[in-house]
């Protein structure tokens, strides 16, 4: 719609995606035992039971199971925001239809719950592998940092595609549902990628988690560093989903209130 | 506004669904077109009062939506040279977990104020909404009407330059309601424009300068409000009138 001299120029983007993120949060754990305490509480709570169920099963490699326990995290992280993501405009209908805004915000903090986490997750992680000295490289937490905000264009592009699609596919939530637990196996999370022939790796890294979790691997457990062009491929994988999310988001978020 | 109209497209078998449409990808899906508004244009000027009146149907709603940027033309433009606050559908929908507070912050931001305008102001919103024992209170505690004086408390301390109102005097009590006239009344002198739809021709005729009517998606008068307030009413007569069963000697 064309309209002059910033009409619907929204001057307070940072306090509203601050009160998004908050009220999220507030959202979320409200009514639960320790409220906000259990967002701290639970990625660490769920590292430990990790660790320990894993200690009895896999006492001899112990590589496995950290890299078990990072690739689980990470999936988790992917399902819980794409999840959000998808569902985001439809969950916030009743601000949509009250003023005009950047609705592309709304999608983006949504996430902010299951980023907080991983933020947690990852802490804990470093603090561990420091304590059982096999600290990584400064490189490789660099390096890992870098491979979750790529994951994170990935789950935002998705969701911003899957966020104005919702409103149209009604199921398309279930559908995502299905698809997130079958690549649950297709990632490479409970099983090593070489039992699997190499002409089909190309195939699996085409679904994103498994580049994140296979990379996060090698930069923080085994203390290798992946080659420029894998890296390449993973920043071209990130910036493309990133691209086509943005373009289907734009041109379908303006009709998305006709559909509230 | 120029030209602007709108239409909705009303399929005639609901395909919602993955599934819907993976099966019927071949059927054809018939569907029927629903003009809603055509060719409406009008000026808000600055720091004028413009009323809209029609009846239930007459696309008004939509008009409002489209000034409000919240809904695309099909066709026309809108042209704003001033930054727009709508007050749309606000007794609906809260965020049900949030206290008041919360949810005054969400909305609020969402209307483009600032945290900071916002926490000087909540007691300021409370106040207007004569709701300050319930701040801490969660929203699903809330009754549809204290919900609603809420929501008008937060839009009107949030009003930039352009008000858009629905509805606005038909909300609370006899005491909110004076608290919201006297509100309107000292925008309109500080020089505030104003968008107000109503039913009421009393309203029209007290609060707005000049006000359109709206029939079938078309402009068919506009005037000063209380020729308009008349024509509202004959319309309504004539409508009733011809609705009515023909009398039998």
């Amino acid at each position: 719609m064309p309209g002059g001299a910033g009409g619907f120029r929204h001057d307070n983007i940072g306090g509203l995606v601050w009160t998004l993120v908050r009220t999220d949060f507030a959202t979320r754990y409200h009514g639960t035992i320790g409220g906000f305490l259990w967002a701290l509480l639970k990625p660490l709570t769920m590292f430990l039971v990790l660790l320990f169920v894993f200690s009895y099963v896999f006492v001899n490699t112990p590589q496995y199971k950290i890299g078990l326990i990072l690739g689980l995290f990470l999936y988790e992280f992917f399902q819980e925001s794409s999840r959000t993501g998808l569902q985001s405009l439809r969950a916030k209908a009743y601000l949509l239809t009250k003023a005009r805004f950047p609705t592309w915000v709304v999608v983006v903090t949504s996430m902010s719950n299951a980023v907080i986490t991983l933020a947690l997750f990852s802490v804990v992680l470093l603090a561990a592998l420091f304590a059982v000295g096999r600290p990584p490289s400064l490189v490789g937490i660099l390096l890992y940092a870098w491979y979750q905000l790529q994951f994170f264009a990935v789950v935002t592009g998705f969701s911003l595609a899957t966020s104005v699609l919702f409103m149209r596919y009604r199921d398309l939530n279930q559908v995502w549902d299905v698809a997130t637990q079958a690549g649950f196996f297709v990632a490479p999370i409970v099983y090593p990628i070489s039992i699997l022939p190499e002409r089909i790796h190309f195939y699996l890294y085409l679904w994103p988690p498994t580049a994140v979790i296979l990379f996060s691997r090698s930069v923080l457990i085994d203390q290798t560093i992946p080659s420029l062009r894998a890296h390449l491929l993973l920043s071209l994988e990130a910036a493309t989903a990133l691209a086509i999310g943005a373009f289907i988001f734009r041109l379908r978020a303006p009709r998305v209130p006709e559909f509230l | 506004m120029a030209g602007v109209s709108k239409s909705f497209t009303i399929p005639a078998v609901r395909r919602d669904t993955v599934r819907e449409h993976a099966l019927d990808f071949f059927r054809r899906r018939p569907s029927e077109k629903l003009q809603v508004l055509t060719d409406v244009s009008f000026e808000l000027r600055r720091g004028e009062s413009l009323g809209l009146m029609g009846r239930n149907g007459s696309g008004k709603s939509t008009l409002l939506k489209i000034a409000a940027g919240i809904y695309t033309p099909d066709a026309g433009q809108v042209s704003l040279r001033a930054a727009i606050t709508p007050i749309l559908e606000l007794g609906i929908g809260w965020n049900p977990d949030l206290d008041a507070i919360d949810n005054i912050e969400l909305l609020g931001t969402v209307m483009g104020l600032s945290l900071r305008e916002l926490r000087a102001a909540h007691d300021e919103i409370l106040g207007f909404a004569g709701l300050e024992r319930f701040a801490n209170l969660e929203l699903r505690h809330y009754s549809s009407g204290m919900g609603a004086r809420l929501a008008y408390a937060v839009a009107f301390r949030a009003v930039r330059e352009v008000l858009i109102l629905d509805e606005i005097f038909a909300v609370g009590d006899a005491g909110f309601r004076e608290r919201c006239e006297a509100r309107y009344r000292e925008l309109h002198r500080a020089g505030r424009s104003m968008l107000l739809v109503t039913h009421d021709p009393h309203v029209i005729s007290a609060f707005c300068d000049r006000a359109l009517l709206l029939e079938g998606g078309r402009i068919i008068a506009q005037g000063r409000a209380r020729d308009i307030a008349d024509a509202y009413l004959a319309l309504l007569t004539r409508g009733a009138q011809a609705s009515m069963p023909e009398q039998h000697a």
